[in-house]
């Protein structure tokens, strides 16, 4: 069974204006998205910015309201209710944030940081707690001598790992990460990555890994859907969008990963104006006429492109 | 503010960073001239506190009919007032009067302000929007004006109803502040955080977003005790702060409406006078200093 | 734009609503009707009665309140009870002076600011940014009353360089030459004492804009260019610093109204705020009522006329 299950998602703003404030319009940020994680996997969400992959984490985790559509956390349905009724479910599913730097209160020092999810979860006394605490510390690979200290005084690396702790302190099941390492240094972004590829391990972890980098996402995970204004273009097992890509907007975000091989260069090239020559001469046929994908359709058993009705 | 809790004792010495209070601290002390204020500010207000204990208050105020309008002497420091009563006693009476009710003042309006503001900035939305067009009004109407009606209007008029009316119109300013930086604040990562770490927003806001805040109320409040104790004493000085058994300082300087007092009994109104600029401006010294210090790119060192 | 200012002026209309509520229960909370004061106690308390009725003081509130409003947007603001003569009538003058003696001080206020602010913005750092910001210091700790005082106790008194009460001397006859002087020469301390204080804000806010710009790419960009530096200040800076300030003038007024109050206390001013006072201590509660309307309506208007202005000079500035 999977672990999360996501039908028909959709979360809408409304834009106001005029004279009177009243809702003129909706930006509908996700528009229906259907995807589901199995247990210990790792599922990439990858768009550019605005495409809808952080608002479609932020919902499932009850950060943006969901306007409708369901939410599936092992049988229990967090789209109905508000942030509060499901505390004991939502206490599974935590979140690694984007900006290190502002994630962490800086007025907290790191003990308070991390013994907060403890703290509202589990009655421990101090002595427990700080043990919990220099466990937590120990295994994200930082100094226990350093919970005194205070945010600032720590690299984005090192600060990234202390929103790791966090975020595991619970022993949560699924851990969504928001672009999680695209505020950090590249020299450090592979650090962190195998790092959080350690833990999961360890801990048995799922992820929902959110990402606009399709370098990393080929990396580790093991699903994968692209987004683009707030619906599915494609979605399928690793492999299938990496050696199959079927939609013109995959292909042309496969195209553009980076290759160190210099040998290749002169093939990427090429590679990249066809599907950018490909995405402009078909663009008005794999996308309809207010420039949105078609619905989700099977093309094998764990690959889904939005293809047009006669395609 | 700070959360750390004093019994859970390091087992080895664990070295612990500055908290952003001691921070503050450490800036006060260096500014010299802002240290030189908080010491006379803080030695002022001990010194008449105690000196008003010491004081016979009815030997003050008693009505001395052989001498009125003294000069400064030995007996009378400074002089005596229409009553014959003894300014220097007053002055020491009326600060301790001010001083008590500017705190007073300041610290009922900032408790309000802060809590308005920080609810109506963090949820935002239709609380938001209500509480700023009321805080707006109300900060473009003339609430001197209003107080001074509102004075007159209230029935048994005490210290207690005279400090209730500052605090209702004044702390629309302090609550637009804290709103406008827990609207930014709730912006910030570390809010959502929290969130899906299971705090309540009731502990969010108190515990996560309010020490972030801690810096700027500290300023603020410093800031307008000076503003207050400015507005008590004018409002006593027209006639409807303190009522007349308690002197206030702007009792004292209200004794100058009286032109023949203006120019030719300075020793009644000047002290006062004096006393009160001095004071705001060492209040404010302090405040500018506390400003600079949790503004990084003022801060001197 | 137009949604803008369309929105900015809806937003005042329930402002004026509640102002008008608002003066409505204050003159309801005052200590006794507008008869109290007035009636001999010899006089029978059924004719009272009959009195009460005939001015509507025994009808409920609403009603009350709606005819007090009908009354008042048609121009009638009562009876003063002291005066014996018609509100409006008796605050005619008095509104003129302190019309007068508020524009005395928003021009004292410019003349202060402006020339101190872009002294010590364009050569801060220097001795006599050091002065300026010592002086704003100081103005920004004192309280106007206490200025005031030792302004009319140095000038007026001691010096006896200006008249130390009054808005005229006594003799002069309306509409001569030496009228006019007379009434200027009154108006030149206390609205001088008022700007002295007033202006404080201004002259920060103006050293910091400046200061500011000065560091802005596009001054570097025109000194690149080799624009001379009288230009760079003139064209550049004041052009982006000024114009706030002028727009601010609207938000003056509810400062000015707190100011003209206590000043007008002080000079023996005969204003709208001297009058204000006097009716509270004369329990004349239709002219107390009119002072607090009109003045709250002007620092209303204020307002509005400050924040229109604003949101046509910055367009990053929008009411919301």
């Amino acid at each position: 069974m999977a672990l999360l299950e996501v039908k028909d998602l959709k979360v809408h703003f409304p834009i106001r204006g005029g004279i009177f404030n009243t809702v003129v319009d909706q930006v509908k940020a996700v528009d229906g998205v259907n995807f589901s994680i199995e247990p210990g996997q790792t599922y990439g969400l990858v768009g550019e910015s605005g495409s809808g992959k952080t608002t479609t984490g932020r919902a499932v985790i009850g950060l943006n309201k969901i306007t409708s559509g369901d939410v599936l956390f092992e049988g229990h349905n967090l789209a109905k209710g508000g942030r509060k009724s499901h505390l004991n479910v939502r206490k599974d599913i935590q979140m690694i944030f984007q900006d290190p730097y502002s994630s962490l209160n800086p007025k907290k020092r790191v003990a308070d940081i991390v013994a907060e999810p403890l703290r509202n979860f589990e009655k421990l006394t101090k002595k427990e707690e700080r043990v919990r605490v220099e466990e937590l510390m120990e295994l994200v690979g930082l100094s226990t001598e350093a919970i005194f200290k205070y945010p600032h005084e720590f690299s984005g690396g090192q600060r990234q790992r202390i929103g790791i702790a966090r975020a595991i302190a619970l022993k949560p099941k699924l851990i969504i990460a928001d672009e999680p390492v695209s505020a950090l240094d590249v020299s450090v972004q592979a650090q962190v990555l195998n790092f959080m590829q350690e833990i999961q391990k360890e801990l048995g972890l799922t992820y929902l890994f959110i990402s606009h980098d399709l370098g990393i996402v080929r990396h580790i995970c093991d699903h994968i859907g692209i987004m683009y204004k707030g619906r599915y273009v494609e979605q399928g097992a690793s492999e299938d969008i990496f050696t199959n890509p079927q939609h013109i907007y995959t292909k042309r975000l496969v195209s553009a990963i980076p290759d160190l091989d210099p040998n290749r260069r002169e093939s990427l090239t090429v590679k990249r104006q066809q599907a950018k020559k490909d995405f402009d001469e078909l663009s008005d046929k794999f996308f309809d006429e207010e420039g949105l994908p078609y619905p989700l359709k099977p093309i094998s058993d764990s690959h889904l492109v939005a293809l047009p009705e006669k395609g | 503010m700070e959360t750390n809790n004093p019994n859970i004792e390091p087992p080895k010495e664990i070295e612990r960073s500055p908290s952003g209070l001691t921070i503050l601290w450490r800036e006060i002390v260096r500014d010299k001239l802002a240290l030189i204020s908080l010491i006379f500010f803080v030695a002022t207000t001990a010194g008449v506190f105690i000196a008003s204990l010491l004081l016979d208050l009815n030997e003050i105020v008693k009505v001395d009919l052989f001498a009125l309008y003294e000069r400064p002497s030995s007996e009378f420091w400074l002089g005596t007032d229409y009553g014959g009563r003894d300014i220097f006693g007053q002055l020491i009476i009326g600060t301790r009067n001010s001083l008590a009710i500017g705190l007073l003042v300041t610290l009922m309006s900032g408790t309000i302000g802060i809590l308005i503001g920080l609810i109506s900035g963090y949820f935002g939305g239709t609380i938001d929007n209500i509480f700023m067009r009321f805080v707006d009004f109300f900060m473009i109407l003339p609430t001197l004006m209003i107080v001074i009606v509102f004075v007159t209007a209230v029935p048994d008029y005490s210290i207690y109803s005279f400090s209730f009316i500052m605090t209702a119109f004044l702390w629309m300013g302090i609550a637009r502040l804290i709103r406008s930086k827990a609207l930014q604040e709730r912006e910030l990562e570390y809010v959502q955080a929290s969130k899906t770490l299971g705090s309540s927003d009731f502990k969010i806001m108190f515990t996560q977003v309010l020490p972030n805040l801690s810096s700027i109320i500290i300023v603020t409040m410093t800031l307008n005790l000076a503003a207050n104790i400015g507005i008590e004493s004018g409002l006593s000085f027209l006639g409807f702060g303190f009522p007349e058994d308690t002197p206030s300082l702007g009792t004292l300087i209200s004794y100058a409406r009286n032109p023949q007092t203006l120019e030719l009994r300075w020793w009644i109104w000047l002290p006062a006078s004096i006393l009160i600029l001095v004071l705001m401006l060492s209040i404010n010294n302090v405040g500018q200093a506390l400003k600079r210090a949790t503004d990084a790119r003022q801060r001197r060192g | 734009m137009w949604k803008l200012i369309v929105r900015r002026i809806l937003i005042m209309i329930p402002q004026i609503f509640v102002l008008s509520l608002l003066v409505f229960i204050m003159a309801k909370a005052m200590p006794g009707d507008a008869l109290t004061g007035l009636i001999d106690p010899n006089i029978d308390p059924a004719a009272i009665e009959a009195m009460r009725e005939r001015l509507g003081l025994n009808n409920p509130w609403y009603v009350q309140y709606w005819d007090w409003v009908t009354r008042a947007m048609q121009g009638d603001l009562g009876q003063s009870f002291h005066f014996k003569m018609p509100v409006t009538e008796l605050i005619g003058q008095r509104l003129v002076n302190t019309f007068w003696l508020s524009l005395a001080t928003l021009i004292f206020t410019y003349m202060i600011a402006i020339p101190l602010g872009i002294t010590s913005g364009r050569y801060n750092d220097t001795f006599l940014d050091r002065a300026i910001t010592g002086y704003t210091y100081v103005g920004f700790a004192a309280p106007l009353f206490i200025t005031a005082l030792l302004m009319l106790f140095v000038f007026g008194f001691q010096l006896g360089w200006f008249p130390t009460g009054g808005s005229v001397s006594p003799g002069s006859a309306a509409g001569t030459w030496d009228y006019i002087l007379s009434k200027a020469y009154h108006l030149i301390l206390p609205a001088f004492s008022m700007a002295v204080i007033t202006t404080v804000s201004t002259v920060q806010y103006l050293r910091s804009e400046i200061i500011d710009t000065k560091q802005k790419e596009f001054i570097i960009t025109a000194r690149a260019k080799g624009a001379s530096e009288s230009r760079v200040y003139n064209r550049h800076i004041l052009r982006n610093s000024l114009l706030p300030i002028a727009a601010f003038f609207g938000y003056e007024i509810t400062g000015l109204i707190g100011g003209t109050i206590f000043i007008e206390n002080i000079f023996n001013y005969p204003g709208m705020g001297q009058l204000f006072l006097q009716s509270i201590t004369r329990r004349d509660f239709s002219v107390m009522t009119a002072c607090v309307l009109l003045f709250g309506i002007a620092a209303i208007i204020g307002a509005l006329i400050s924040d229109i202005i604003l949101s046509l000079v910055d367009p990053r500035i929008r009411i919301k």
